[in-house]
């Protein structure tokens, strides 16, 4: 798709919907970058039919090739939000057409509907008591994670059972060690950690793999949206808590009320205090970041051999020394 | 050659420059975000430019230290000669010897430095093999020393445009 800021994205788009919808005679009246976005390249539109109707649309398409630093599936991605809805009570967002070739928007782009609402981070910002947003919160991922898996997508990965899905993760951060020796010593030894301290098992399920209120948008009128899809995955569902543990926005309500926190997620998973409590959660800090650590390193890399994913990459170097140093905490707190 | 201003010095000059003149005359959002983004990326780069050699010469002395103790303790090589670690740790400290230790060049500091880590690496995977508690606390300081480090490269790590 085209970067953020370039003039021709609504025309393509145009074309675009004259090849999806031919009957329907789409105008795009507006076309505008979305920015914030650490990984998709996205931009909203305003296209008004034949008819007169209007209608707004995100689209969420793939960087040129080569540029930026977290890498997704677009295929994968457009199949998950096509099963989604009846794999889950969660509402979430329409998805409308795909250019799967990249032929008219200039990279693999999903266009869907743009919900008139905002975002739950935002909201918790504005609160004088995030309470029962947090509450909001955990339990609209305690239902993402309660997704049937029958009705996911056949395509994607299901791991044989909990134990051999957690020495893949952990297998991972040895592979990385061996590619990134700057990394290699911190991750050697946080790998040997967690290979001695898992937690007990709980059931397999949908992992969004970006949990945090910004990707959650919220309205008077409607149930709450979850958004940002690319990086689910079936897994621990434990990953997006520890996840979320790590988001620098403020607030971050775990971190406000860790025990109102997970008291909530136990009650609306049914999972035990020994599977859920503040020690797992931090221990799935370190589960939950393996792939996205990956492609940092693997960014970090690329500038150094000469390649340019682009200035992102640059700037999140910083967020690999932030994580070698949450990673060790958390060693250092659960030993 | 000129040594005032300094590298850092430099660099600090240009960030002032981005941040108080140019900043203020962009209106893209995207473009500002970018630009955010290299300022912070200048801002660490103008620290790494006044202490990186120094402190990877620093930590590759411990790192060898370290790996060479490991290597030296009979038991821990013992075991990691029956697990197929030894021949892999003798060579990691054998690679980062090659190394120039005199060299005060980036590149060639950086390469010892990775050296010197993937012998401590090899190191700690021995010392753990062979369940050698003090050993692997040894190394869990060194490694607290490495994050001490990072930790005043990055400054106040924050997230922009999100």
């Amino acid at each position: 798709m085209d970067a953020p800021g370039s003039g021709s994205l609504g025309a393509r788009l145009e074309r675009f919907l004259a090849a999806a919808e031919p009957s329907r005679g789409g105008r795009v009246v507006a076309c505008d970058a979305i920015t914030g976005g650490y990984s998709r390249v996205s931009a909203r539109a305003r296209v008004r039919w034949r008819n007169g109707a209007e209608e707004a649309f995100i689209l969420r398409g793939d960087p040129p090739p080569g540029s930026g630093v977290f890498a997704s599936d677009r295929d994968a991605e457009w199949e998950l939000l096509r099963a989604l809805p009846a794999a889950t009570s969660v509402s979430t967002p329409v998805a409308r057409w795909y250019d799967r070739s990249g032929e008219y928007l200039g990279s693999k782009a999903i266009v869907m509907d743009c919900a008139e609402a905002v975002s739950l981070q935002d909201e918790m910002a504005r609160a004088a008591d995030p309470g029962p947003l947090t509450d909001l919160f955990v339990d609209t991922f305690a239902a993402v994670h309660a997704a049937s898996s029958e009705r996911l997508p056949p395509s994607m990965p299901r791991p044989a059972d909990w134990p051999g899905y957690l020495d893949g993760v952990l297998a991972g951060y040895d592979r990385m060690a061996g590619q990134y020796p700057g990394s290699a010593p911190v991750l050697r030894y946080v790998a040997w950690w967690a290979r001695a301290h898992q937690p007990p098992p709980v059931p397999l399920g949908l992992v969004h793999g970006d949990c945090q209120p910004s990707n959650v948008l919220v309205s008077p009128s409607r149930p709450p949206l979850v958004i940002d899809w690319e990086f689910a995955h079936i897994g621990d569902p434990r990953e997006d808590l520890g996840y979320y543990t790590q988001i620098p926005l403020e607030p971050n309500v775990y971190w406000a009320d860790p025990k109102r926190f997970l008291d909530r997620y136990r009650a609306a998973s049914g999972l035990t205090e020994d599977q859920v409590n503040p020690q797992v959660a931090d221990y799935f800090l370190i589960i939950g970041m393996a792939l996205l650590l990956e492609q940092l390193l693997a960014a970090a890399a690329a500038i150094g051999a000469g390649r340019r994913p682009g200035i992102l990459a640059s700037y999140l170097v910083n967020a690999i020394s932030h994580q070698h140093d949450m990673f060790l905490a958390i060693c250092d707190r659960l030993s | 050659m000129i040594t005032r201003p300094t590298t850092d010095a430099l660099i600090a000059d240009c960030c002032q420059e981005l941040t108080e003149e140019i900043l203020p005359a962009l209106t893209d959002d995207t473009l500002r975000l970018r630009l955010i983004m290299t300022e912070t990326v200048l801002r660490n780069a103008a620290v790494r430019a006044a202490h990186e050699i120094a402190w990877m010469r620093e930590e590759t002395a411990g790192l060898l230290a370290y790996a060479a103790a490991v290597a030296g303790v009979a038991a821990v090589a013992a075991v990691a000669d029956r697990d197929g670690g030894g021949e892999p740790l003798r060579a990691a400290l054998a690679a980062a010897e090659a190394c120039p230790a005199d060299s005060l060049h980036l590149g060639d500091v950086a390469r010892r430095y990775e050296r010197a880590g993937e012998a401590f690496t090899q190191a700690l995977a021995a010392a753990q093999r062979a369940g050698a508690a003090d050993l692997v606390a040894r190394a869990r300081e060194l490694l607290r020393d490495r994050i001490a480090t990072e930790k005043q490269v990055m400054a106040s790590y924050a997230v922009v445009g999100r």
